[in-house]
């Protein structure tokens, strides 16, 4: 079909009127033009009418979701679709700030665009989760999770989530079967899950377990930089779809899998999974474990899913710390003394906050959420509890109370100091803190 | 943990080998066209390759007259297959014979584990764009039935066949498009007219195969895929003809994927020994 030429004007579902400003880019469902709409700039994506399955209902899943709005600030959210025109249809959605890359440039420009630090990585892996709690907590499934969807801040981890077009009611209406690689493997070979109780080959599409697989393919990709099941057996000399099933499909297994060496990382070809994996934290590792592992391959009900994502992540987070010394970025992982990686100074650990079931080091900047204090349902999970801090005045770390709660403080010989929201009380052995039913204790 | 600057993930190779005609009927203004439009192509064709997170692009150029002769060449100037960016297009001459058997047996001797495809990162479908407007000079059909029958790269390539002009034989190019099982496709042959639809063709031919060839796929379709893009594209166009694609694959997202489509991936294919 012909581009629409600037000027063009088209009519949207709201009302209001949208001018084609000028044709930027071509993805493969549809074409992407800068627009003028309601007086600002925004973008179009228009269809190219073959590519879209079922056009009646996706026109009308499209109008649906732009009725109910956006779930959350990190989506960009169909606005408003346009009247059917031209022999097909688009939608608006808000252009993107500057300083956010799409996904995919972070694996094929890397030497431009990267994480400045493992903060922001961690912070990005977070957003991603959380946004994705949203997601499906309105009762969406996202279908088409790939590199294409997310734009991240290098810098702070920001996240904007878009291609949200083919979001749909789980288990209501699939329009796509999603993008190779990230498609969970019963998608991509549905033989995998055995037969149905008549004997018949199950009729997988897709849902929220099949963007859970997804979702913990994004995370091992913004982590390590490379594919979970991308090893040894990627190898082959000529990737054909009959190979491709069975990498991603019937034979998938994760490059670490800890009962099956057989698909591992390649040395001279998967260099940065080796050089990522190795340093990060064991609880990381396990999730990744239990995330591909085969019963999670085989059994979507098993599948890792956004709390448990959120619990280790969070943990991860507050373990990373600058090196007094050189300002790199040092894992202290279990709370433990750790020489950093580049200068070798010895971090050591002076104060640690113990959480149930786990410590982590005091040290300024750490976070605090309800889900380390506590067993909470994954909507709670990012609660913040409060953040430890200095003051430039007087010495010594402090823990703020960034809820809007009154908490209480304990001291180890049993006096009892309330917090109100936005006060502190200093990092000190023996205090400890309650919040929500939950608590820690400083040592 | 020092956050040394990441390396980017291996990728795959897709080559793309341009097999062109250069023998005497395609003297001035069709070898004008080839040569205006590989310019262009090669612009966009760098963008993709830049973008794309699936694959890396290399780039063959073999053309044929009397015999046949590969224009990419290594630093040594042994004939080779050369990453998209450091691809510069030189401009091709008309003159001679139309030998498509010396070009069936270069791809023949070079499209091998032990040639062009020896990186250990491995390779997407390689993709072949052959553009002729004749009758061969040469021995093609028993070329033709030699690598169909003893190159696995050849057999599993996407074969895209362009037929300029009234007088390219368009059977033997179904037969060099033909299907991995030996089946001539004339669905996969673009007959042209005229110069500035050969033009638009060869970029959109290009384009269309970079980008679907470089994505993963889990169905068998890259062929189809290509051919109903390009149509898509095309259709405003005079001058050119695109079969429908009569495939049992479809283009679009498919819920119903039947058990044959999506079958079991057996572990067939993953011997390493590739050349017969």
């Amino acid at each position: 079909m012909k581009q629409f030429r600037p000027g063009k004007v088209i009519q949207t579902v709201k009302g209001t009127p949208l001018t084609i400003v000028k044709y930027l880019t071509e993805g493969g469902q549809g074409y992407i033009y800068d627009i003028e709409h309601e007086g600002k700039h925004r973008i179009l994506k228009w269809y190219k009418p073959e590519k879209v399955n079922k056009p009646d209902k996706f026109y009308q899943n499209l109008n649906d979701n732009a009725r109910r709005g956006s779930p959350s600030d990190s989506f960009l959210w169909p606005i408003t679709a346009t009247e059917r025109t031209d022999g097909s249809f688009g939608y608006v959605m808000e252009l993107r700030q500057d300083g956010y890359h799409e996904f995919t440039e972070f694996l094929t420009d890397c030497k431009r665009i990267h994480f400045n630090t493992f903060k922001a990585n961690v912070e990005a892996c977070i957003r991603i989760v959380s946004a994705f709690q949203i997601l499906h907590h309105h009762g969406y499934c996202y279908q088409d999770m790939n590199d294409g969807n997310f734009f991240i801040n290098p810098s702070s981890g920001d996240v904007l989530i878009c291609d949200n077009d083919n979001v749909a009611p789980n288990n209501k209406e699939a329009f796509i079967i999603g993008t190779p690689r990230y498609m969970a493997p019963e998608l991509v070979v549905p033989a995998i899950l055995g037969p149905d109780e008549e004997g018949n080959e199950r009729k997988t599409k897709p849902s929220t377990s099949t963007d859970y697989w997804s979702l913990s393919v994004v995370l091992f990709m913004i982590l390590c930089m490379g594919h979970p099941l991308e090893g040894e057996r990627w190898l082959v000399p000529l990737l054909t779809p009959q190979n491709e099933r069975y990498l991603y499909g019937s034979g998938a297994t994760f490059v670490y899998d800890p009962s099956d060496g057989s698909n591992r990382p390649n040395p001279k070809v998967h260099a940065n999974v080796i050089a990522f994996w190795k340093p990060l934290p064991p609880y990381m590792k396990e999730a990744f474990h239990r995330a591909f592992s085969k019963d999670a391959i085989r059994n979507p009900g098993k599948r890792l899913r956004e709390i448990d994502w959120l619990k280790v992540l969070v943990r991860f987070q507050a373990e990373i710390r600058r090196c007094h010394n050189c300002g790199g970025e040092v894992f202290m992982i279990n709370a433990k003394d750790t020489p950093c990686d580049e200068c070798g100074k010895l971090q050591r650990v002076e104060r640690k906050l113990r959480f149930r079931d786990y410590a982590v080091t005091a040290f300024k900047g750490v976070r605090v959420y309800r889900c380390m204090l506590e067993s909470c349902n994954a909507e709670n999970a990012l609660t913040r509890v409060g953040t430890i801090v200095a003051n430039p005045s007087r010495p010594g770390l402090y823990f703020l109370n960034n809820t809007d709660m009154t908490l209480e403080g304990r001291t180890a010989k049993g006096t009892v100091k309330q917090i109100p929201p936005n006060s502190v009380v200093p990092i000190k052995p023996g205090i400890t803190v309650s919040a929500y039913s939950g608590s820690f204790t400083i040592e | 943990m020092p956050l040394n600057e990441p390396i980017a993930p291996a990728r795959k190779i897709l080559p793309i080998i341009y097999v062109i005609d250069t023998s005497g009927s395609m003297a001035y203004d069709r070898i004008e066209s080839v040569n205006q439009a590989m310019y262009q192509t090669v612009d966009v064709m760098k963008d993709i390759a830049h973008r794309e997170p699936n694959a890396e692009i290399k780039i063959g150029i073999l053309t044929f007259a009397s015999g046949a002769e590969w224009r990419t060449k290594d630093a040594t100037g042994k004939p080779s297959l050369i990453y998209m960016e450091d691809f510069y297009w030189n401009d091709l001459e008309a003159g001679g014979l139309t030998d498509i058997g010396d070009a069936l047996n270069e791809l023949h001797d070079k499209m091998s584990r032990y040639s062009f495809f020896s990186d250990e990162v491995g390779y997407k479908m390689p993709v072949i764009i052959f553009l002729s407007d004749g009758e061969p000079t040469d021995d093609w059909e028993g070329a033709l039935e030699s690598i169909r029958d003893n190159n696995k790269w050849f057999r599993y390539s996407t074969k895209i066949c362009m037929a300029v002009g009234e007088d390219a034989n368009e059977d033997i190019l179904a037969r060099i498009a033909g299907r991995p099982d030996g089946r001539p496709n004339s669905e996969a042959v673009i007959k042209i007219t005229d110069t500035d639809t050969l033009k638009k063709l060869i970029r959109v031919v290009s384009a269309t195969a970079s980008k679907i060839g470089s994505v993963s796929r889990t169905n068998n379709d890259v062929q189809e895929s290509v051919l109903t893009e390009v149509k898509g594209k095309m259709s405003d166009e005079l001058g050119v003809t695109i079969a429908d694609q009569t495939s049992d694959y479809t283009d679009k997202p498919e819920m119903a994927v039947s058990a044959t489509s999506f079958s079991d991936g057996s572990d067939q294919g993953w011997d390493d020994d590739w050349d017969d």
